[in-house]
């Protein structure tokens, strides 16, 4: 019984290919995934806009939307409406082509890159060998959208907003796929299914086996959300948007059903990487204690992608906006150095894995904790007092 | 999936490895430890750093004579190839030491980093028989070489000549590549030896014809053959002296070597087994051209040059098509190891001649701030020694006796004549290089006579050499006379090393 | 299917390539790097189709997504202007006519004359694993060597942005 629940939508597609002849169910299956991909997530995106207002409204002290349906539930829809009927205005000096193609390159390679990712147990679009890689290379295409869109508006803040953003892409883009590789160096795949099978099983019967529980994996899981945070362009690193300098940045000359593309996209681009961080640290679907496991995968994930995106709500309501230069000094000389040397830790607890003696997995913990602390004291201590990072001095403003 | 033994490995590739770490110690050594010494201490320091990696290195192919080819011929080590990296080790050595005056950079870490790096790309470049590691570590040389030349950053010049000399490489570069990958196709294998196997039945079809003209272009571009040549004197002329230098020494040397290696080996079997002798198809006539065209306008245009840099660059063209000459004696298998000996102890004395040129006019360049004609006029007073060091490389560039210059065209023309005795068809070439020769002492004597004859400018005062330049261009004129007198000294361990390599 | 696959991202990657160079349509630098993105997603599409995964995830991630974003970078900032539209000479244009009908005759005549081999079997299916073997074994040392390459671009960058002492 439980078996068929946690394999629902696995029989579901499968029966209702089979009621379709043979030629066309190697076209249909595919379709199906889109289909469910499309439909599950913009859904998840009309929740989270909901979420977020509220939870952003209760961190600031007030209600969050209050009006539209029993305590606001019907808010998404209204500002779908509203985004749907707006005149779209394009810029008369603006390059059309480019104009028009950049929401569309924002959306599509993320949805992409949700093809290889396993929501549940053998719920995967497709089980592709460099998966991993497969995530990485579309999601690199939001960059060149992010270019597209500031590019073409001919405006100069959208310029200025595109610049920001690249620069702060491929900066993170960095500690993001590096913290990534401790993960396939120690599951020895690319695969993102396989990548979840090796963090199955319980140790001592009630701890999981996550990546998250290991030195390396809670370093790179911690690394790999601020990268994230980065990635998505989200508060504190919301430096290309910055409404209160250069106003909306790249999305400046984009109005109406466009504009909402982007929004999609964003929202997509990080339920996507957090459903990366879930596969890699958090053991993707699988459920955190035994006596759980009869829950079905899917609900697990959704649940810890929930989580996330919660997490993700409370960090934008609580931290303040960096400058630029500190946002690059964080990722070159902060992240990067910290996560190669989690990169090491990660190889040396896969190299010691065979210890056997009493107590080896504490003293494995405890080495790699070790090694980690002292970097990231270091590493911190030179960010802070490096030339000319000190408490900021007001020149004429004192 | 063979196993590979990772320290058999090191140990074989024990002095590129050195020549490597030797270039991140300059680095470290100069960005973190010299940061705010003067400039002076900071060349001296980073210039011995340099001069003791390749020592090391040189210690190495010296003393730990191993020989392998590991990996498929990804790596070949045999006595050859020791000695060639040998050659090129002592040419690095030798800009290491001219570039101990440098003024044209502050940059000195990064400069000495990058000469070493060039230098492990040569030596990769000779001990590979792999087109895949020829083709990454002829990149690395090019890249290096290309900053180098471009090292001057006050000089608008040097930034030309590096933006020239990169561009007209890239070109190469897709063209060697090009050929390369069109040889994988053909042949099924990157090794060369292998691919002559696969290729030795097909007779010279189209496709292959292609990808041979291809490479002997990319090729024809490293050696500076016409009608590849035009970046060379824009480059010559515009890099720094030192880097100028290694470009025409080293980098020659290494290019020239792989291109017979690419040509003896990879294209051994382009004709068949039948047509060897009448040199009617193939490589043969392709740099037979080559060799032509580079020597008539190498000497010509050399005639017309009112700077010793570019005058020097011409005679380097004309000396890339007498090196041609020389691999056309390789296209025959009788009498090979000889004409590979003779190449190789011309390849050798001619980077040790450059060099010392260079330095000639590195110490005049820092002096009188140019490399025209007329700043040669008195040097014989203002530094006697000098001039005569300077004499004795123009000479010997000239092929005058006993210079080492004259050695190594006298073997590479036998060679070349004793490559096919049936039917005299090399003869002409050899006759028209000779003539040639000839040529070239009229540009090499212009030189000369300003220095020697021409009455000096009153006041004109005395030059003032260092330790280092008195070391490097003296022990440079020493080795081209000692080699020039004595040519066995290097001409007796070749051919045993190529017995043993079994060319 | 695969031949139609193949042709389409064949016919992609020569039309766009083309396009890079000589766009009729327009002469700006975004432009022309676009189009190479667009021939770098096209060989990537070829290299799907044979076989080989990674290779092309990571010709899309390294090249679409970051040597070309930095291209596209550098453009926005140097604000490179359109380029003038080119003044055909006569020479050129023969040349460039001549030149490009010898290579059209020569690539013709050789590939009838000596077709090459029929496709083999791939020697490294597709696997990521069997291409690291190859990587750390076979081909150690061209791989360092790449690895020195790199250092030599980024010792090189450095110098070239380190401003001059006057």
């Amino acid at each position: 019984m439980m078996e068929t629940l946690d394999q629902l939508f696995v029989l579901l597609k499968r029966w209702v290919v089979g009621e379709f002849p043979a030629a066309w169910r190697l076209w249909l299956s595919p379709l199906i995934d889109a289909g469910a991909i499309i439909g599950v997530f913009a859904g998840l995106f009309a929740v989270t806009t909901l979420l977020e207002r509220k939870g952003l409204g209760r961190l600031q002290n007030r209600m969050g939307p209050n009006r539209v349906g029993p305590f606001g539930v019907l808010q998404p829809l209204a500002d779908g409406l509203k985004m749907l009927t707006k005149e779209d205005i394009v810029p008369r000096a603006a390059d059309r082509v480019v104009h028009f193609l950049a929401p569309i390159a924002m959306v599509t390679p993320i949805l992409l890159a949700y093809a290889v990712l396993p929501f549940g147990r053998n719920l995967v679009a497709v089980d592709f060998d460099a998966g991993l890689l497969f995530f990485f290379a579309v999601g690199a295409g939001t960059e060149l959208a992010v270019f597209m869109a500031g590019w073409s508006s001919r405006n100069k803040y959208s310029l200025l907003g595109a610049m920001r953003g690249i620069a702060q892409m491929i900066s993170y883009e960095v500690p993001l796929v590096l913290s990534a590789v401790a993960v396939v160096l120690v599951a020895g795949s690319l695969s993102l299914p396989s990548i979840v099978d090796s963090q199955a099983g319980y140790h001592w019967g009630w701890l999981a086996r996550w990546h998250v529980f290991t030195p390396w994996g809670l370093a790179g899981f911690i690394l790999f959300l601020i990268a994230a945070t980065a990635e998505s362009n989200r508060s504190p690193f919301d430096l290309p948007e910055g409404e209160s300098e250069i106003i909306a940045g790249h999305l400046i000359e984009y109005s109406g059903f466009k504009y909402a593309l982007f929004f999609l996209g964003e929202y997509l681009g990080l339920f996507a990487v957090s459903a990366l961080g879930i596969t890699l640290f958090l053991g993707g679907w699988q459920a955190p204690v035994p006596f759980l496991a009869w829950v079905p995968s899917y609900l697990w994930f959704g649940a810890k992608l929930l989580g996330c995106i919660a997490l993700f709500i409370w960090l934008r309501g609580t931290m303040p906006r960096l400058r630029t230069d500190q946002l690059m000094n964080f990722a070159w000389k902060f992240m990067l150095p910290l996560v190669l040397v989690n990169l090491v830790v990660a190889a040396l607890w896969h190299g010691t894995a065979a210890w056997g003696f009493f107590g080896a997995g504490a003293t494995r913990w405890l080495l790699g904790g070790a090694v980690l602390w002292l970097t990231y004291s270091a590493l911190s201590h030179a960010l802070f007092t490096a030339p000319g990072r000190g408490p900021r001095t007001y020149r004429y403003a004192d | 999936m063979s196993t590979v033994d990772y320290l058999e490995l090191l140990k074989l590739a024990a002095p590129e490895t050195i020549v490597v770490a030797a270039a991140v110690a300059v680095l470290f050594v100069d960005l973190v430890i010299m940061r705010d010494e003067p400039m002076r201490h900071r060349l001296l320091i980073g210039g011995a750093v340099t001069g003791l990696g390749c020592l090391v290195a040189l210690l190495w192919l010296a003393k730990v004579p191993v020989h392998a080819a590991v990996l498929g011929g990804v790596l070949v080590v045999d006595p050859l190839t020791q000695w060639v990296k040998g050659i090129v080790l002592v040419l690095t050595l030798c800009t290491a030491a001219l570039s101990l005056h440098a003024k044209f950079t502050e940059h000195v870490g990064e400069y000495f980093t990058l000469v070493l790096l060039a230098t492990c790309g040569m030596m990769f470049l000779v001990s590979s028989d792999d087109l895949l590691t020829i083709f990454v570590s002829l990149e690395l040389t090019s890249l290096c070489l290309y900053i180098l030349t471009a090292f001057s950053k006050r000089d608008r010049s040097s930034a030309e000549a590096g933006l020239k000399y990169f561009l007209f490489g890239g070109m190469a570069a897709a063209f060697t590549l090009y050929g390369l990958s069109l040889v994988y196709g053909l042949a099924g294998t990157t090794n060369l030896r292998a691919a002559a196997a696969a290729l030795a039945g097909q007779g010279l079809t189209p496709l292959l014809a292609v990808a041979l003209i291809m490479v002997v272009i990319g090729f024809g571009f490293k050696v500076a053959a016409v009608p590849f040549h035009l970046w060379a004197p824009d480059a010559y002329q515009g890099a720094p002296t030192p880097a100028a230098a290694l470009i025409a020494s080293g980098s020659k040397v290494a290019s020239f070597f792989v291109l017979a290696k690419v040509l003896m080996l990879g294209f051994a079997g382009v004709e068949g087994s039948g047509a060897w002798r009448q040199f009617s198809a193939g490589w043969a006539p392709l740099l037979a051209t080559l060799a032509v065209v580079s020597m008539l306008l190498g000497n010509l245009a050399a005639l017309a040059q009112r700077r010793v840099k570019r005058l020097l660059a011409y005679s380097a063209i004309a000396h890339a098509g007498y090196l041609l000459l020389g691999l056309l004696a390789l296209a025959n298998s009788d009498g090979r190891p000889e004409a590979l000996a003779a190449l190789v102890y011309y390849l050798a004395t001619y980077g040790l001649t450059t060099v010392g040129a260079f330095g000639v006019l590195g110490v005049l360049e820092r002096v009188n701030g140019s490399d025209r004609l007329e700043d040669f006029i008195g040097l014989s007073r203002r530094a006697p020694g000098l001039a005569l060091c300077l004499v004795v490389f123009l000479l010997s560039l000239a092929g005058i006796p006993p210079l080492a210059g004259f050695f190594g065209k006298f073997y590479v023309f036998t060679a070349v004549v004793g490559a096919e005795p049936a039917r005299l068809g090399l003869l002409w070439l050899v006759a028209l290089a000779i003539a040639l020769s000839a040529v070239s002492l009229y540009y090499y004597l212009q030189v000369l006579k300003r220095a020697y004859v021409v009455a000096p400018v009153a006041g004109a005062d005395r030059i003032v050499l260092t330790w280092e330049d008195r070391l490097a261009v003296g022990g440079l004129a020493l080795a081209v006379v000692l080699l020039g007198v004595f040519p066995s000294l290097l001409l007796s361990p070749l051919g045993a090393a190529i017995q043993v390599a079994g060319y | 299917m695969e031949t139609l696959c193949f042709y389409l991202f064949a016919a992609l990657a020569v039309v766009c390539g083309f396009l890079v160079v000589a766009n009729p349509f327009s002469r700006n630098p975004v432009a022309s790097a676009m189009f190479l993105v667009l021939t770098i997603a096209a060989l990537a599409g070829l290299f799907v189709l044979l076989h080989a995964f990674f290779l092309a995830a990571v010709q899309i991630l390294v090249y679409a997504g970051a040597v070309m974003v930095l291209f596209l970078f550098v453009i926005m900032l140097l604000d490179l202007k359109e380029e003038e539209r080119r003044s055909w000479r006569k020479f050129g244009l023969v040349g460039g006519g001549v030149a490009v009908a010898l290579i059209a005759l020569l690539m013709y005549a050789a590939l009838r004359q000596s077709p090459l081999g029929a496709a083999g079997e791939p020697r490294v299916e597709g696997s990521t694993a069997a291409l690291g073997e190859l990587l750390f074994r076979q081909y150690l040392l061209p791989f360092e060597l790449v690895g020195v390459l790199l250092l030599v671009g980024m010792v090189g960058v450095i110098w070239l942005s380190k401003r001059a002492v006057p």
